[in-house]
């Protein structure tokens, strides 16, 4: 009984002691890993400020005006170019009006449009022309 | 209990030293065994201390026990201390990791920042090879030369810089060339993404990122956490594009008229927001360093001047606010006035009697002039100091102007101060008293930072809205029939006030020298933003006929400026013809003019 008892508090000991080693290598690791989390933080945190500084350098108005005077056809916006959301009409308001947008394959280009008439409300896009010069020009 | 009782038979002197003896001479009784005498004390001695040291070793344990109990329940050790510590040494690790707060413009752009830099140094003792190593550290490095980093390398100090803030991709490039005795140090340093386009505002810091000019050195305690231990980011008013409009309006008709400066604003006439702020010629805030005095001087807000017949807005806002003169009165100006050895008289002379708005529109000095003497010099002072024209104006930068004021205020002045001379004011009193004067009549204070929407914006009132209403539409008739023909942007209802005025040199006027300013507003019917623009020194030219005066030179600057700033800040077009505008706008001209032709 003696014997058993010493034995229990024996292993128990060891037991208390292993765990407690495990714990505190445990510890330890946990330690070191969250010393490198906040490391990691820090150098994304610096590489996110060093990317603003270069975002922010790259779009450079002086820039962003040179590119787009030289890739897109803008000038100054002519007051009758702005317009508000509200003053563009619904598209397919009128009824039945999407499919007159479908690409459909034809023998002929522009053969048929004479006869189509868009359906009123329906935007009128400037390459839409209702088959007249253009009709007979292009082939 | 087992009693281990020693009994003692025979002398054995030796004790337990010689235990094999004292063994053989142990008589058992039953299970005990007996030791008496000599040796019984030893062993109860020895006894004694083994108990004291273990309950000693007891003790210990217990204590280790209870700490690692007490660190287990409570977790407050020397573990999370340790943690808590590395929070403490950053204190702005979620919001700025650098040391200086960074500046935004009220879109949240990047106007300054502070960036973890390296620098490279070397240990010249540690280098093997001078020659080989500056061949490749100039290959990376292409602005050092090769001659210089190779006398530094091969010098016999410890250490020599080689290149100061390096970036992210020099630095690995350094580092992939592997040179034995380069070393790396950590640096901070303060970087403006848009160079000169902000330079006046966001002004710099030296090398030590102590802020030395502009929102740098205003907001420095903020920006750099001094007054409460956290460096706090700084959000300004102005709007990166609008200010890009501006510099790049003012520096294309600099060059055209080949003016030796320039300096513009954009105000909200609302809040007092400066949406933009332009100063010309400027520097770039990355390299103070390489630029002159000169372009570090801010003319909007340290530079004084005479503005010429822009004073005009307030010499008449003012008489028909006190109701000295009404909209259908007028002055006679045939004749030039002679006063104390002056003559006033008209650029554009039209002989004849003139109403308000044809003084107003044809910028008559004579009628403007008869308009403030009947109101007297002390009350236009009072008027004009309300205005902000006679004191420091505040406003969060440290560069800032006084106005100066003439030596004594009698009836000569207030005639020369109400067409402009006399009288220097900064372009930001300027363009913040015309705020005022459209805005309903209520002067608020300028500033260069963001106002959230919540914030009631507080003034004080200068002159009533009625009298508001008709300063806006006598500014729209300037662009619209008077001298500011040129600064008409189609759709925005732009209306201003142009003002010609010689430069004072050394107490005497330059004939050959002009400022030109406009100041603008727009739209007429509601007006949202000031808009100012300034030349320094125009010369006319060609497409101009030779004319250098404000309509011609800096008027177009405010129609192309508003053209493209109009869509940015969300002011939608109106059709000025339209029936609703043209009466909103609509001021009587009550010409004597025996033929009217022109209109």
């Amino acid at each position: 009984m003696r014997w058993n008892l010493t034995v229990f508090f024996l292993a128990l000991f060891a037991c208390v002691s292993y765990g407690l080693y495990q714990l505190s290598y445990e510890v330890q690791q946990l330690e070191d890993d969250l010393a490198g989390l906040r490391r990691g933080i820090e150098n994304n945190h610096e590489a996110v400020k060093v990317l603003e500084a270069e975002w922010a350098y790259q779009n450079r108005p002086d820039v962003l005006q040179a590119l787009a005077a030289r890739h897109l056809p803008l000038l100054l916006i002519a007051p009758y170019q702005v317009a508000a959301l509200d003053d563009i009409p619904v598209r397919g308001a009128g009824g039945g009006a999407p499919e007159m947008r479908v690409p459909v394959p034809r023998s002929r280009p522009g053969r048929g449009l004479r006869d189509r008439q868009a359906p009123p409300g329906s935007l009128h896009l400037a390459s839409f022309s209702h088959g007249t010069e253009r009709d007979e020009g292009v082939q | 209990m087992t009693g281990w009782s020693g009994q003692k038979s025979g002398q054995v002197d030796s004790g337990l030293a010689n235990g094999r003896v004292a063994v053989s001479q142990f008589r058992v009784k039953g299970s005990a065994i007996k030791l008496e005498g000599v040796g019984k004390e030893t062993l109860e001695q020895g006894r004694n201390r083994l108990v004291v040291a273990g309950v000693l070793f007891a003790f210990c344990f217990v204590v280790l026990a209870g700490r690692l109990v007490g660190l287990a329940l409570s977790g407050d050790g020397s573990v999370e201390t340790s943690g808590e510590h590395l929070q403490a040494s950053r204190p702005a690790l979620e919001k700025d990791v650098g040391s200086r707060g960074g500046i935004y413009d009220r879109n949240g752009q990047l106007l300054a920042v502070t960036l973890d830099t390296v620098s490279l140094f070397a240990d010249p003792r540690k280098v093997p090879d001078a020659d080989a190593a500056a061949k490749k550290i100039v290959r990376v490095l292409p602005d050092l030369s090769e001659a210089t980093v190779r006398s530094l390398l091969s010098g016999d100090r410890s250490f020599v810089w080689l290149k100061r803030h390096l970036t992210p991709k020099q630095q690995y490039d350094v580092n992939a060339l592997g040179i034995p005795g380069l070393f790396f140090r950590d640096e901070e340093r303060r970087f403006y993404p848009f160079g000169p386009l902000i330079s006046h505002i966001t002004g710099y810091t030296d090398v030590d990122n102590n802020g030395i000019a502009g929102v740098e050195k205003y907001f420095d305690d903020q920006l750099s956490g001094r007054d409460r231990g956290q460096a706090e980011p700084v959000a300004l008013s102005l709007d990166v594009r609008v200010q890009h409009a501006l510099r790049d309006e003012l520096s294309r008709y600099m060059s055209i008229f080949q003016a030796i400066g320039a300096s513009g604003m954009v105000m909200d006439v609302k809040t007092g927001e400066i949406l933009g702020m332009v100063s010309l010629p400027d520097f770039d805030p990355n390299r103070p360093s390489d630029f002159s005095s000169d372009s570090k001087f801010n003319k909007a807000t340290l530079g004084v001047y005479e503005m010429g017949s822009t004073f005009k807005v307030f010499t008449t806002a003012m008489a028909l606010d006190m109701r000295s003169v009404a909209l259908s009165d007028g002055y006679d100006a045939t004749e030039p006035i002679r006063i104390a050895g002056f003559r006033i008289r008209d650029d554009h002379p039209k002989k004849r009697w003139l109403s308000v708005p044809e003084i107003f529109m044809y910028s008559s000095n004579i009628g403007t002039a008869k308009m403030a003497d009947a109101i007297g010099p002390k009350k236009h002072k009072a008027f004009l100091a309300k205005l902000g024209l006679l004191e420091r104006p505040a406003i969060e930068l440290p560069e800032v102007g006084a106005p100066i004021l003439p030596p004594r205020w009698n009836t000569l002045e207030t005639m020369t101060i109400s067409f402009g001379h006399g009288l220097s004011v900064s372009p930001l009193q300027l363009s913040t008293a015309v705020g005022s004067m459209v805005n309903g009549g209520v002067y608020v204070n300028p500033t260069i930072l963001k106002k959230t929407g919540e914030t009631e914006v507080e003034g004080k009132r200068v002159i009533s809205t009625k009298t508001s209403g008709v300063v806006r539409r006598l500014m729209r008739l300037v662009v619209d029939k008077g001298t500011g023909r040129k600064a008409a942007a189609e759709g925005y209802l732009v209306g201003g006030k142009t003002g010609t005025a010689e430069k004072a040199v050394n107490g005497r006027y330059k004939r050959n020298a002009l400022i030109t300013s406009f100041v603008s507003a727009f739209p007429m019917d509601n007006p949202r933003y000031v808009v100012f623009a300034m030349l320094d020194e125009p010369k006319g030219n060609a497409s101009t006929h030779g004319f250098r005066s404000a309509g011609w030179t800096t008027a177009p600057i405010v129609s192309r400026l508003v053209s493209r700033i109009g869509p940015i800040l969300g002011i939608a077009p109106k059709d000025e013809q339209s029936e609703s505008v043209q009466k909103a706008l609509h001021i009587p001209v009550y010409s004597r003019e025996k033929n009217v032709a022109s209109f």
